[in-house]
């Protein structure tokens, strides 16, 4: 009876139940039908203890890191950068627009804030230089993504959260495959620029122009460093690390840039406070919905008809890649990380795959789903920023999404690719 | 039609009312959770004394900072869900089914917010292990403080919310009634979310 709840959950979701009440009701409903009363108060509480997490601290933090960060005019120094370093290319802009999608995702944890950051400044931007709007949207919508795998992340604190695993370890872990994905993302820029003939920047930045530049970003992207650093030297704990990364980008944006006032503050404060209020609620709900799920023993059946399906963990692997592909499309990351993670999570690392290794492909897997609809959580904000529909981004990213399967696969085969830098400093074995 | 538009508008002013007293706690409880763990590192670091209080103050903090803004988010519409299906019906029928998704929501939200009075009763017979407010002028000493406190916070987010599901219920039968029917708006979602 109560296997039922996932596809209860799944119809709830698809007829348009917000994601959180969706959680709930499923469950809930079976639960009252089997009269485990009892059980439904369990469900309650578990919302609540979700929520009631230190490490989860983290995701506020670097939300109002983020929106501090953007307020301030640092995602304008970012993108002025950029620009000076590889505007020259063929296709400027557009790698612009990737490359500070990475250096932001080294400031931010989301890829919303990415889109809603980059998007309003670079998509009217790309398109006064002749770019269609519809591929200016494609190509922050597909760069955004890179937000969450490049650390700070907010996906990772939920994953380490809930999985037990160590926040530094999945923060270094993500740093290459982001870069990965930035770069074959730009790959695509590249070929696209040949062939469509894209504007370039009229001219190459002079080496002076070069250095104003990177002094004037000089204190955003030192963000990363202290970020890192601190967690990596364990000077704090990601938390700390986080309300640190805060402070500091309101130092930088009040004193130091000037650019915002104490005015300024309860606004960038109330939105940081409401997004991270929706998402907290998402992972109380998750826990809760965790917790039937460990109650219907859809564990053991999943992990039996798992390796029912093939015992050689790379075929197993790539039919997880699918998976956690399709759920990427309905299912924003933080829940689907939580649902699945502890089913999924054991299976694979009994296979003999290294739990960090895991993690970053479910995350990167669950990101990518971020961008292709029909619940692609970027997709939308990226029709809000840039006044495209939904449906015609989505058709334009496909070649972008093609290279980022394709990078999936690389990063899921190659677990050098993400255990090098944790074991490099120790933090994985 | 009267009747709906008689009870919508007063619940309306009262539900922007005190989301917007929510909000204001929020963003201050927002800034006080960065304080409070900046001088948990302040003091764990300069001064080489680790406080007792400050993890447990802050997730304190954390969770009556989402309770409080989490109907606002609600009330603009900041819960992801698929609307695939809503906008692929023609509108009347689309705006009955939202209705229904409403009406499910709510059954959630008050069966939620009861289990939520029982959870906070619970919470009176349990301390918190390092939060203590310092009585002493009332010849209390340190009292500690209940988890009751804590609990609290989820039911009463889970109240605004019913708040704002009964105006978001209202308005849609409104809609069905008069599709062209001037509704109340909240007017401090222009003012919040214009740049």
């Amino acid at each position: 009876m109560l296997f039922f709840f996932l596809p209860l959950f799944l119809f709830f979701l698809m007829i348009g139940l917000p994601v959180f009440f969706g959680m709930l009701a499923a469950p809930g409903f079976l639960l009252w039908l089997n009269g485990q009363e009892r059980d439904i108060a369990l469900l309650y509480r578990n919302v609540y203890t979700g929520m009631d997490s230190f490490p989860l601290m983290a995701i506020p933090f670097f939300m109002l890191a983020g929106e501090l960060m953007n307020r301030g005019g640092i995602t304008m120094r970012i993108v002025e950068f950029s620009q000076a370093m590889i505007g020259h290319l063929k296709g400027g802009l557009a790698h612009v627009n990737i490359m500070s999608s990475m250096l932001f995702a080294g400031l931010s944890g989301s890829a919303v804030a990415d889109v809603s950051a980059l998007g309003s400044m670079l998509i009217p931007a790309m398109e006064k230089n002749g770019y269609k709007r519809r591929f200016a949207a494609a190509v922050t919508a597909a760069s955004s993504v890179i937000g969450p795998i490049i650390p700070p992340s907010g996906i990772m604190i939920i994953y380490a959260y809930v999985m037990g695993e160590s926040v530094a370890a999945l923060f270094l872990a993500g740093i290459v495959p982001g870069i990965l994905i930035g770069i074959s993302l730009m790959l695509v820029v590249g070929f696209l620029a040949k062939r469509n003939d894209f504007p370039a920047a009229s001219r190459r930045a002079t080496w002076p122009e070069k250095g104003q530049a990177s002094l004037k970003a000089f204190f955003p992207l030192l963000t990363p460093v202290i970020i890192l650093g601190g967690i990596l030297g364990g000077v704090f704990t990601p938390t700390e690390a986080s309300a640190v990364a805060a402070v500091y980008a309101f130092i930088v944006a009040l004193f130091i840039l000037k650019t915002m006032g104490w005015a300024d503050l309860p606004k960038v404060l109330t939105k940081a406070a409401m997004t991270t209020s929706v998402v907290l609620l998402l992972v109380g709900a998750a826990m809760a919905f965790k917790t039937v799920v460990s109650l219907s023993h859809a564990p053991e059946i999943m992990a039996n008809f798992i390796l029912g399906l093939s015992e050689n963990p790379y075929i197993l692997l790539f039919l997880i890649n699918i998976l956690l592909f399709v759920v990427g499309m309905f299912l924003d990351a933080g829940p689907a990380i939580i649902i699945l993670g502890p089913i999924l999570g054991p299976i694979f690392t009994d296979l003999g795959v290294h739990p960090v290794h895991f993690a970053i492909i479910m995350s990167v897997n669950l990101t990518v789903g971020l961008a292709t609809p029909p619940m692609g959580l970027v997709l939308f904000v990226t029709s809000s920023v840039s006044g495209e529909r939904v449906e015609t981004i989505a058709k334009a990213i496909l070649p972008f999404l093609a290279v980022q399967i394709v990078a999936i696969f690389l990063i899921t085969f190659v677990p050098q690719i993400s255990l090098y830098l944790p074991q490099l400093f120790g933090f994985a074995n | 039609m009267a009747v709906i538009l008689g009870v919508l508008k007063p619940l309306g002013r009262l539900v922007t009312l005190l989301l917007r007293a929510g909000r204001n706690f929020a963003w201050i409880a927002m800034g006080l959770m960065v304080l409070i763990i900046m001088l948990q590192v302040f003091f764990r670091y300069v001064l080489g004394n680790a406080l007792a209080w400050p993890d447990e103050g802050a997730r304190f903090l954390m969770l009556w900072m989402t309770a409080l803004i989490a109907p606002t988010a609600y009330r603009w519409g900041g819960f992801v869900s698929i609307d695939m299906v809503k906008d692929l019906l023609p509108p009347r029928i689309g705006a009955v089914l939202g209705l229904a998704l409403l009406l499910v929501s709510l059954v959630v939200l008050v069966y939620g917010f009861r289990l939520g009075l029982n959870h906070v009763n619970s919470g009176w017979l349990f301390a918190s292990s390092s939060l203590k407010l310092p009585l002493e002028f009332l010849g209390l000493g340190l009292v500690r403080i209940k988890l009751a406190w804590m609990y609290m916070s989820l039911p009463v987010g889970l109240f605004l919310m019913i708040l704002v599901n009964i105006e978001l219920c209202l308005k849609s039968i409104a809609y069905l009634i008069d599709p062209d029917a001037d509704l109340p708006e909240d007017h401090d979602r222009v003012i919040v979310a214009v740049e």
